[in-house]
């Protein structure tokens, strides 16, 4: 169902591989590309596939995982203090925590790896690391992960159990996914082009952290509708009518009568998905201009909500979004924006994400 | 306070049952030919669901800690050549995802949690923050088998599903969160407690890291 | 007289999809595989091609690439052998 309350964003931030929240948009306003030709499996070889990792990490597993560091230097960004105490929770929200370590115990035996392999000891480990107290509730919901945090974040602060709430998402990928992801044959060779028309689809996988405070009235922007759809009708496939889609968006329509919205899409560049995400959006928004960012970033898997997050209220701060970096005409629909467009003739923007399960999820973000 | 009434209650334990044995036991109640690729979290998740029959304005809530571990110990054993069944099924929350999808039954709002010590009381106070009319709350762990010999998987499989709204009349119990002034000391409860709890219709007062309460009373 | 390969296609089809209540020889030729009354979806037709790259040695490089080569019993067979080095189709 739609939430009416509308939570102010407080502060936001992420880190993609091409760097924090201002770095990446700005890069991305230039067309670059993050992503590069990797072996899938890392040091066990395999094809070339698009991966973009943030800068300096490795791919192969370490313990502990290599990736600490990219999130503690994004961390010690955020403002106060007392994360994870009663009136200040966490919601922490991913797709793998630190599942390839499981896959580096399996393949080289090392038992140092175990600590970090479960979501909970993963958690519990990072929690430990970032100085958070016990107040830290954890989502798992594949790619609409942070979505879930989000809601879970409004709805403890309408009901009065929070002063203020962080969301923290993170995904850093690994052999144990991109392994997956290449045997349902979407991670190939090929790189991806959101919403371009053309024979054969292609994704890339990228990391991805990023964090949002939310407050009842403090902050410069406003998350004023969120909306989740289930279709529980196939793990890797949509509804061929796109009804999943439309009725995610449904209660979105009304939250932007009157506005003037852009989209930023989920887009990863499967050709199925996104012939109908871009449908339902075009419908349900009709002239409204619609992008995506995984052509350059990857898709960074549970955290792209709010990597993502970061990424359009930095849109809407500097007046520029991105252009659909990856991608050329034809594409699906007309509403597709290959350049970099100005948001100042815009109210909101919908931003929208799709999960494995048919599971869908979107929100209006806009100035407070 | 935040309250709700606790109307309909299913539980599956099968301890350490072979999986086998399990898809063959429980096969019948579900469409011909879907357990094939199911887990056993997943025929018990379904089974505990379906005995509640879920309406698409129920919100669903599901919690577990190690979710579908055979699957992604299967999963890790297929490399190199990676299977795409059990990259999916290992995915949490594909419980209840292969629950739900084998009967075509969409649902608005989903939240599958996921920790170790506060997950019972964080998956209570996310089904108590829903405004749908009636909540399934969910829930369960599977057997590892060499995960668990490194005691990073359950030692035992069972699931359990709630079905919670806000009236009181017919109701078997009441869970309520209500605030305690000092947070500082709180109590953990595992899923296998409260599933234990649920099982032995025990009571259940638990303070927690939100500043929450949590009591479960029987009636 | 029966096509070996085709028969050991289909008795591939049973292990691998752990078909319940269906006997190789019950696959049809020329049915679809993938949508037909066997109840096969595109995770199972992706977890075959896992199979037949292992057993043949083919490389099938896409999902729409996939869906081609397994549009049934009989194509899928013809497809195995415009790619796969004849030895491994023999052994």
């Amino acid at each position: 169902m739609s939430q009416p309350l509308a939570v102010r964003l407080q502060a936001s931030g992420c880190l993609t591989a091409l760097g924090n929240a201002v770095a990446t948009h700005s890069a991305l306003l230039r067309g670059e590309v993050a992503l590069r030709a990797r072996p899938v499996l890392g040091a066990d070889g395999g094809e070339s596939v698009p991966l973009a990792l943030v800068q300096g990490r490795g791919f192969d597993e370490t313990a502990p995982p290599n990736w600490l560091p990219a999130v503690r230097a994004l961390v010690a960004t955020l403002a106060g203090e007392g994360w994870g105490s009663a009136r200040r929770p966490v919601f922490v929200t991913s797709s793998n925590f630190g599942v390839g370590s499981l896959y580096a115990y399996r393949r080289h035996g090392d038992a140092a790896h175990l600590a970090f392999g479960t979501p909970h000891l993963c958690v519990e480990w990072l929690a430990r690391e970032l100085g958070w107290g016990a107040n830290v509730t954890t989502v798992s919901h594949a790619c609409v992960s942070a979505h879930l945090g989000l809601l879970l974040a409004t709805r403890a602060l309408e009901a009065g159990l929070a002063e203020s709430a962080l969301v923290f998402s993170f995904d850093f990928i690994s052999p144990f996914v991109t392994g997956g992801f290449n045997a349902l044959k979407i991670l190939n060779a090929g790189f991806p082009a959101p919403y371009a028309d053309r024979a054969t689809g292609s994704i890339g996988l990228g990391d991805g952290a990023a964090f949002a405070v939310l407050t009842r009235d403090t902050g410069d922007f406003s998350i004023t509708a969120q909306s989740l759809h289930n279709e529980m009708h196939h793990f890797t496939a949509n509804r061929a009518d796109g009804a999943g889609f439309a009725a995610c968006l449904e209660p979105l329509r009304g939250a932007a009568a009157g506005r003037r919205v852009w989209l930023k899409g989920h887009g990863t560049g499967t050709l199925e998905a996104g012939k109908l995400e871009s449908a339902a959006l075009t419908a349900a928004f009709p002239d409204a201009p619609l992008v995506a960012w995984k052509g350059s970033l990857g898709h960074t898997l549970g955290s792209c909500g709010l990597v993502e997050l970061a990424l359009a209220s930095e849109s809407i701060r500097s007046g520029h979004a991105p252009g659909t970096v990856g991608t050329s005409t034809p594409t699906f629909s007309p509403a597709v924006i290959v350049e970099p467009f100005s948001t100042q003739t815009t109210d909101a923007v919908v931003c929208a994400s799709n999960a494995f399960g048919g599971a869908h999820a979107a929100f209006i973000l806009s100035h407070a | 306070m935040l309250e709700r009434y606790l109307h309909a209650l299913s539980l599956c334990d099968v301890a350490d049952e072979d999986p086998a044995v399990t898809r063959e036991r429980l096969k019948d109640r579900f469409p011909r030919g879907a357990t094939r690729r199911m887990t056993q979290l997943g025929l018990l998740v379904g089974v505990a669901l379906d005995e509640l029959t879920p309406l698409a304005d129920d919100t669903v809530v599901y919690a577990s800690a190690f979710a579908e571990t055979r699957a992604l110990e299967g999963y890790l054993d297929s490399f190199p050549s990676a299977s795409p069944t059990l990259f999916q099924t290992s995915i949490h929350p594909s419980a209840v995802q292969q629950a739900l999808i084998g009967r075509q039954h969409a649902i608005r709002d989903f939240f599958p949690l996921t920790g170790r010590a506060h997950l019972v009381m964080q998956a209570v106070q996310t089904a108590l923050l829903s405004r749908a009319p009636r909540v399934l709350l969910c829930g369960g762990e599977e057997r590892g088998t060499w995960l668990l010999q490194q005691k990073v998987a359950s030692d035992r499989s069972f699931a359990f599903a709630l079905a919670l709204s806000a009236q009181s009349s017919g109701a078997i119990a009441r869970i309520s969160l209500s605030p305690i002034p000092d947070p500082t000391a709180v109590d953990e409860c595992s899923l296998h407690d409260f599933f234990s709890a649920l099982r032995e219709r025990r009571p259940l007062d638990l303070a927690g890291p939100a500043g929450l309460r949590l009591n479960l009373t029987w009636r | 007289m029966s096509d070996p390969l085709k028969t050991r296609l289909k008795q591939l089809i049973v292990t691998t999809l752990k078909l319940e209540d269906v006997t190789p020889a019950e696959l049809a030729d020329d049915e679809p595989l993938i949508g037909s009354g066997l109840n096969l979806d595109s995770i199972d037709a992706l977890e075959l091609v896992v199979t037949l790259e292992k057993e043949f040695g083919v490389k099938i490089a896409s999902s729409e690439e996939s869906r081609q080569a397994l549009a049934s019993i009989a194509h899928l067979a013809e497809f195995i052998r415009a790619r796969a080095d004849p030895a491994r189709i023999a052994g």
